[in-house]
């Protein structure tokens, strides 16, 4: 189809015309953002090395919990008595962030700081560079640059992260088995994981995109996310502390609290459930890509 | 065609641009001159829906910027030769800019054979000397083949060769019934590359003429006269309408006066003169007469040829 365009286009322009007389549509936005996402070497580093990261702290996570189960087994051993898994599991108590199920998403905070900050680079390195100029006269409307970036980012994002939660869990599998673990991709939750981990951390990165776009500046709103998602979430641990009932609420709350519910199974008493999780946290996701659009639109560049 | 209708920007509470009425035809290349900070990039900025006017509106072949289908294929702008990512290699800029608009990569490939970036188009555009980079922004200008062309300060930092290839360019654009919009500060560039001037200072239009119109409306004729009784002749010729400068002993600068009727005077009172050279008035003058009061920026060492015509005006 390509070379008939060509041709066509040859044959109708004796004079110079080899340009064409295309427009501009949303798939070709989408193109072209691509094409500076990956013609960026930083960029296809970074994003290798998330990936390997995401795997390595997964790996990491599986180690730890291997020894550790290793070890107890090993001592009821030695005093004469056989620990099954079942028993392994029952001397957690709940909550205690045992859940073999969420082991695909060991490595996710890495993912967040690198993959939600590459969001805030991908244009808060536009407007330091001026590129910015150049895109948006290539693209006067400015939304659909905004919305291809959006989407790209996004995209990018959960597929790097299901791949490293699918490698994770299949480091995983294999070693817990070998324990007596009932661990496959049919155990409560697993499925959930891997698959929903992406999500938050795609969501992740329209924060970061919109922080990139409000802030214009890359230090700014890498500073903001990381705030947002690790600072923030230290300081309403301390929160509980203070009395009343009303601050022990609040924390599940914030970003990485609701995101963090999301990826968690099955209801638990005093916390909103994973799908409130999930609603809360897309709503702060709205709440920055809204106001970043509408800026967009405005400003001066 | 470019239209503007009363634009204007104001920023904290100035008018970097007010009130500009102005018409860019097609089939020439109109320059648009002025001052450091008389608001001619603000003026192209706007042109290209880049900033927002405060006022007024301007149109390209018939539309706001935004509003055009295929934008790059309508204008083709060089606003700031650094308006590219510093990481990104030239071909990949030009590639992911084409890409919007579903330019092929051989518009690619003939853009940069055009600019003359073919050795360097791998490389990053952050290690792009301001030459290199020029020609970058002109490539990507060039890229949709677009009706119209607006290029602030193309020649900025481009070497004669290059200086020599862009005044081509456009002359060749424009004759094939392309807009050309053209901005600069260098009158001697304008001067050969102009059919039409628009002169800006302040923020407001003081001219907006063909280019010969300009330099022949401002100022009279004027006569260099080498002289060895410079005072002597100098009281002679001074009279009704006609002014006599002496910039050195033995050099006067007359106006209102022809060679004929000076050497006719000298020779009638038995002056020596060994020189009498008629001066022709450039586009410089021309400039310098049209914004002496609208330069924002007055430097105050008297060097250069604003400095020597305010003296010499001040010394009369």
């Amino acid at each position: 189809m390509t070379t008939m365009t060509e041709t066509r286009t040859r044959a109708r322009s004796t004079a110079s015309s080899t340009a064409g007389t295309g427009g501009v549509t949303f798939p070709r936005v989408l193109r072209s953002e691509w094409i500076k996402l990956r013609s960026l070497m930083s960029t296809r580093i970074l994003l290798l090395l998330t990936l390997v990261a995401i795997i390595g702290v997964g790996g990491l996570a599986v180690l730890i919990r291997y020894t550790y189960l290793e070890n107890m087994a090993r001592t009821a051993r030695d005093q004469g008595q056989t620990m099954t898994p079942e028993m392994m599991e029952k001397s957690f108590p709940p909550g205690s962030g045992f859940d073999l199920y969420n082991l695909p998403n060991a490595g996710l905070q890495i993912g967040i700081l690198v993959l939600g900050s590459l969001a805030v680079l991908f244009i808060s390195s536009e407007y330091a560079t001026g590129m910015i100029r150049s895109t948006m006269n290539a693209v006067p409307r400015r939304t659909p640059a905004f919305l291809a970036k959006a989407i790209l980012l996004a995209v990018v994002s959960y597929v790097i992260t299901t791949v490293a939660a699918v490698a994770t869990f299949l480091i995983a599998m294999p070693v817990f088995q070998g324990l007596g673990f009932d661990l496959d991709w049919s155990t409560d939750g697993v499925l959930y994981s891997v698959f929903t981990g992406g999500l938050y951390v795609a969501g992740v990165a329209l924060i970061g995109l919109s922080l990139g776009t409000l802030l214009r500046n890359s230090a700014g709103g890498i500073t903001v996310l990381v705030g947002m998602f690790f600072v923030l979430s230290i300081a309403s641990s301390f929160m509980t502390l203070i009395p009343g009932e009303f601050w022990k609420y609040v924390p599940q709350y914030i970003p990485s609290e609701a995101g963090g519910r999301f990826l968690s199974i099955g209801h638990t008493d005093g916390v909103i459930d994973p799908w409130q999780g999930g609603l809360v946290f897309l709503g702060y996701v709205v709440l920055f890509l809204v106001p970043a659009l509408v800026v967009l639109k405005k400003r001066d560049v | 065609m470019i239209e503007a209708k009363g634009l204007t920007k104001v920023y904290g509470g100035k008018a970097a641009v007010g009130g500009v009425s102005f018409t860019v035809q097609a089939g020439q290349v109109t320059g648009f001159l002025g001052p450091n900070g008389a608001g001619k990039s603000t003026t192209m900025r706007m042109v290209m829906g880049l900033d927002r006017p405060t006022s007024g509106t301007v149109t390209v072949n018939g539309l706001p910027y935004a509003e055009h289908k295929a934008p790059l294929h309508e204008v083709g702008a060089l606003l700031d030769a650094k308006a590219v990512h510093t990481s990104r290699s030239a071909y990949n800029h030009l590639l992911a800019m084409a890409a919007t608009h579903g330019i092929p990569k051989s518009r690619v490939n003939e853009v940069i054979e055009m600019t003359g970036l073919e050795a360097v188009a791998k490389k990053k555009a952050g290690g792009f000397s301001l030459g290199m980079g020029q020609r970058l922004g002109i490539a990507a200008a060039l890229l949709g083949d677009p009706q119209t062309l607006i290029l602030d300060e193309p020649v900025n930092g481009l070497d004669p060769e290059g200086v020599l290839w862009v005044r081509n360019l456009v002359r060749y654009l424009a004759n094939q019934g392309k807009t050309v919009f053209l901005s600069s500060h260098l009158m001697s560039e304008m001067a050969q590359t102009a059919d039409h001037l628009i002169v800006i200072g302040r923020g407001r239009i003081i001219a907006d003429a063909p280019v010969q119109q300009i330099i022949a409306g401002t100022r009279q004729a004027r006569t260099l006269v080498r002289t060895s009784s410079a005072s002597q002749l100098s009281a002679l010729l001074a009279g009704d309408g006609v002014k006599v400068d002496q910039s050195e002993t033995e050099t006067l600068e007359v106006t209102g006066m022809d060679s004929r009727q000076i050497a006719q005077v000298a020779l009638e009172n038995r002056v020596l003169v060994y020189e009498l050279t008629p001066q022709h008035s450039s586009l410089e003058d021309a400039y310098f007469d049209l914004t002496k009061d609208e330069v924002e920026y007055h430097s105050h060492l008297a060097d250069g040829p604003a400095g020597e015509y305010a003296s010499a005006t001040a010394g009369k």
